[in-house]
């Protein structure tokens, strides 16, 4: 499905991605940890286009989309939920959801919506309320339902545990499991929380400094205690 | 070794201390830190406020001598045009500090020049008028006071707001002198009668250039002395704790609240430092121009400030000059222009402000620094760039 | 009390186009975050349009319709070629923008229409109207300018409420990077911002000129009380720009008739000095805390 091929970004003088290839298969979730800094959160942004690569490529289904503008990439498939989730304060609950479905018409976004209504109760309670009475986990599960609404091929998730309830957290990574499993959607998941990405994930990719140390299966990436030890911190 | 371009690497500067060069804020901060430790300073200065001074005493003296030159030798057009930039002078850079150097834009300094003319203009309208210095003191001194209690408003609010209320001030100022048309005079505003040159100065003059001293003349000499006077006192401040004290609050108001800096009033300081300028402007405007009145203060007047402290770069005394130069000398050439392409005088004499306007633009969208700002920053970035090269890296 | 109901009246409807000048302030600042200092001049240089073509034969109501039009595509081109530079970066730099483009405008329009001071005609009748026995200061051509202002400011609110459009402008508006995200083209709903408020600018401008006069700076005043309605109401709030508005028209329209004209300004200012120092956000503000 996606991917990524030696890609290179800077801020400045700084490389924050210095040559990251991977790939992420359809119906698998694939997990991008490491320490702070690691240049988690610039993959996904400049894989989605946030950030201008500096050079190398990304592949979505074989076609070249580095140079291809952020505001296309929902069009395409892809859909990218960013660091700090991206919930809109000021506009409510029902039109965070609808921004989801922009370019889909009619009565079948409408559907949809009650669906993620449906499984998200405590946003249908408060529906016409602004966004900014979410609590953490709510926030989550309005922006993963705000993304699924584009029905994407591909979803980025910038992580998703921050500053959430382990409970919270577990029912989240439960969810895209489930949704991987059901719908053959391809997911690119950072964290930070690299114990719990890597117990949903198929495989495993480890940063540091921008660039990749190790690839693998995920079971075994969390088995290797001395990559544990160096580069995730447990 | 690589060369290192220009842009690329700012290093350590190699003068010491923040004082030494009145960097421009905006448009890309490129603030040279001051690693003093990393490169060799240069030889410690003496009590540095005395050399400083002494530096500025001797530039404003050298500038006098050639103002006089010129006063002297020049067309009575000409030099009544040299009156008119005196005028500005005080303004511009005492404007340029408060925008420059402390980062509050403002768009009622022609509405405290008003203050200061009118205060000149009613002193002068007694039976017996004191001497012009003392009148010129009171002026100030009232100029300030207003300058106090706007500068403390204005300390509170940022960027458009403070554009904002500035403007409303400009705009609402000369509904007072309607208001109060008895006294203030109203439209028409209040004649000014010049003070005429003592005898010493007659004197004096005849005996160094063999030429008698007209009015407008000495009006001239009398401009340039306040205007280099005055600069002569910013130049100083900007040098001083206190232009470390507004830059630092240009900056980083957090880190400087940090640091112990009164935020507050450091802002009315430089407001009212600015404001005294002003009110020296707005004296000598009233005694040139021989008029004190609502429309030599009009909206426009205050963004033709703003345009010479642009143009000038924000911050840089020398700037301030060449901005109100440009005020005096482009002004008619421009309007002459349009003459000669036919239109009308009217329509001429909007030439000048639509120039302006466009080179507002124009200037902040290509050199946000300004013209002499964007000199000096390619002057110290290749400074920059040289200096570890010169300790071997 | 005669004056005191006149007063009011009079102040509602100079409240109205004040609104609606308030109303484009806020549209911008929303969009890009700017105060755009020169809206009442590029208004100014449309109604001027106008003029133009009724002096050459046209209708008032295909004038009124090329000042929009003229007012909307000023807008569009303002923000891309003009402002779209300073957008990021420090804001002195877009407010000697603005103030370059409000200076431009009023020297280019007399430049281009002259300077003396014009009669702008009206669509209504411009004597008071009498309900019953009593002669009410209201005219129908004041009607007509609260009308105006009330179905642009109705069409607006659809326009942000109820479409899919202004539920991108809103994005782009309160979080312009997840808008991005989520396909919302953020570029295009910063300039169409502008557009509309032009449009809206162009609209206040010929309504205040409509049986009045013009010239060059006839905006000027306007600027600086809806700037000052925007703050009052909170410059992110379109109602708040609507009370904003009111509330000013009312107050200069009591000073101009209570104490005197000259002083209108003055009042403007120590309302906007208030506001700003005892309650930056403005009466309705919508975000937590404003820096001003």
């Amino acid at each position: 499905m996606l991917e990524v091929r030696e890609l290179v970004a800077t801020y400045g003088p700084v490389k924050a991605l210095d040559g990251v290839s991977l790939e992420v298969p359809a119906g698998k979730i694939t997990a991008v940890i490491g320490a702070n800094g690691a240049g988690k959160t610039t993959l996904l942004r400049t894989v989605s286009g946030l950030v201008q690569a500096r050079s190398g490529s990304v592949l979505l289904e074989g076609a070249d989309i580095t140079k291809t503008p952020v505001e296309e990439m929902v069009r395409r498939g892809m859909a990218h939920v960013p660091e700090g989730r991206g919930v809109i304060a000021e506009l409510t609950i029902e039109e965070n959801l609808r921004l989801g479905g922009l370019w889909r018409k009619g009565a079948d976004l409408e559907q949809e919506m009650e669906g993620v209504y449906e499984q998200f109760p405590s946003l249908d309670s408060r529906r016409k309320r602004t966004a900014h009475t979410l609590s953490g986990g709510e926030r989550q599960m309005l922006v993963v339902g705000r993304a699924l609404l584009a029905k994407p091929k591909l979803l980025l998730l910038d992580e998703p545990s921050l500053g959430l309830a382990p409970l919270v957290v577990s029912q989240i990574f439960h969810l895209i499991r489930d949704l991987v499993d059901r719908t053959g959607l391809a997911v690119l998941l950072v964290e930070q929380n690299a114990k719990s990405a890597l117990a949903i994930a198929d495989t495993g990719v480890v940063l540091n400094l921008g660039k990749v140390v190790a690839t693998d299966d995920a079971k075994a990436l969390a088995g290797d205690e001395q990559l544990r030890h160096a580069y995730l911190g447990f | 070794m690589t060369s290192s371009t220009p842009e690329s690497s700012a290093g350590p500067d190699a003068r010491s201390g923040v004082t030494a060069q009145d960097d421009a804020p905006s448009g890309g901060k490129t603030t040279t830190t001051p690693e003093v430790s990393a490169s060799p300073a240069p030889e410690p200065k003496g009590p540095r406020i005395t050399s400083t001074l002494l530096k500025h005493s001797l530039l404003m003296l050298l500038a006098f001598v050639g103002i006089a030159v010129l006063l002297e030798t020049v067309s009575p057009f000409r030099g009544s045009q040299l009156a008119a930039m005196a005028y500005y002078v005080p303004v511009v850079a005492g404007l340029t500090v408060l925008t420059g150097l402390n980062g509050q834009i403002s768009l009622g300094h022609g509405a405290l020049m008003a203050v200061g003319a009118y205060v000149t203009a009613l002193m002068l309208e007694t039976e017996s008028p004191l001497p012009y210095l003392v009148i010129l003191v009171a002026s100030v001194i009232a100029t300030a006071l207003v300058g106090v209690v706007v500068g403390a408003a204005a300390s509170r609010l940022h960027g458009p707001y403070l554009a904002g209320a500035t403007l409303a001030l400009a705009v609402g100022l000369p509904g007072l002198a309607l208001y109060f048309a008895d006294t203030l005079g109203g439209e028409e505003g209040i004649r000014v009668s010049p003070p005429s040159a003592p005898a010493w100065v007659e004197d004096v003059a005849f005996f160094i250039t063999g030429n008698t001293m007209s009015g407008t003349k000495y009006l001239g000499y009398l401009g340039w002395v306040l205007a280099l006077f005055v600069l002569l006192l910013l130049s100083n401040l900007v040098r001083s704790r206190y232009g470390r004290l507004w830059r630092a609050v240009r900056d980083d108001e957090i880190a400087a609240e940090l640091a112990g800096i009164n935020l507050g009033r450091t802002r009315v300081l430089a407001f009212v430092v600015s404001a005294a300028a002003a009110g020296v402007g707005g004296s000598l405007l009233a005694i040139v121009t021989r008029l004190a009145g609502p429309t030599s203060f009009t909206i426009v007047l205050s963004i033709f400030l703003l345009v010479a402290i642009v143009i000038g770069g924000l911050g840089s005394l020398l700037g301030a000059v060449l901005g109100s130069a440009l005020l005096v000398f482009l002004v008619p050439f421009v309007t002459n222009v349009g003459l000669d392409a036919g239109l009308s005088s009217s329509q001429a004499a909007n030439i000048a402000p639509l120039s302006f306007g466009v080179v507002l633009i124009v200037v902040m969208l290509a050199a946000p620094q300004g013209v002499v700002g964007t000199i000096r920053l390619k002057y110290l970035t290749r400074q920059a760039s040289r200096s570890p090269r010169a300790q071997g890296g | 009390m005669q004056q005191f109901v006149n007063l009011t009246l009079n102040g509602v409807i100079l409240g109205a186009v004040y609104a609606a000048f308030a109303l484009t302030l806020v549209l911008i600042f929303r969009a890009t975050r700017i105060i755009n200092f020169g809206q009442g001049a590029q208004a100014m240089f449309t109604t001027y349009i106008a003029l133009t073509l009724i002096e050459r034969g046209f209708s008032y109501w295909l004038a009124f319709l090329a000042a929009l039009v003229s007012g909307f595509v000023i807008g569009a081109v303002v923000e891309r070629v003009i402002v779209r530079p300073v957008e990021t970066g420090p804001e002195i730099n877009a407010v000697i923008v603005t103030l370059g483009v409000f200076v431009s405008f009023i020297a280019l329009a007399a430049i281009l229409f002259g300077n003396t001071v014009q009669s702008f005609p009206a669509p209504f009748a411009l004597r008071g109207i009498s309900v019953g026995e009593v002669n009410v200061a209201i005219t129908p051509n004041d009607i007509y300018r609260l009308v105006a202002v009330l179905i642009a400011m109705v069409l607006l609110l659809t326009l942000f409420r109820f479409t899919s459009l202004g539920l991108q402008l809103r994005a782009a508006a309160f979080g312009q990077e997840v808008a991005r995200l989520l396909g919302v083209r953020v570029s295009r709903m910063l300039t169409l911002g502008w557009a509309m408020a032009g449009l809206f600018g162009s609209l206040a401008g010929i309504l205040i000129a409509s049986g009045s006069l013009v010239f060059p700076n006839y905006m000027d005043g306007i600027v600086v009380f809806g700037f000052v309605a925007a703050v009052l109401g909170g410059l992110d709030s379109f109602i708040g720009a609507v009370v904003g508005g009111t509330v000013l028209g009312l107050v200069t329209t009591y000073v101009a008739g209570y104490v005197d004209a000259s002083l209108v300004t003055l009042a403007a200012l120590a309302i906007l000095v208030t506001v700003l120092l005892l309650k930056p956000g403005g009466l309705f503000s919508s975000s937590v805390a404003r820096k001003v």
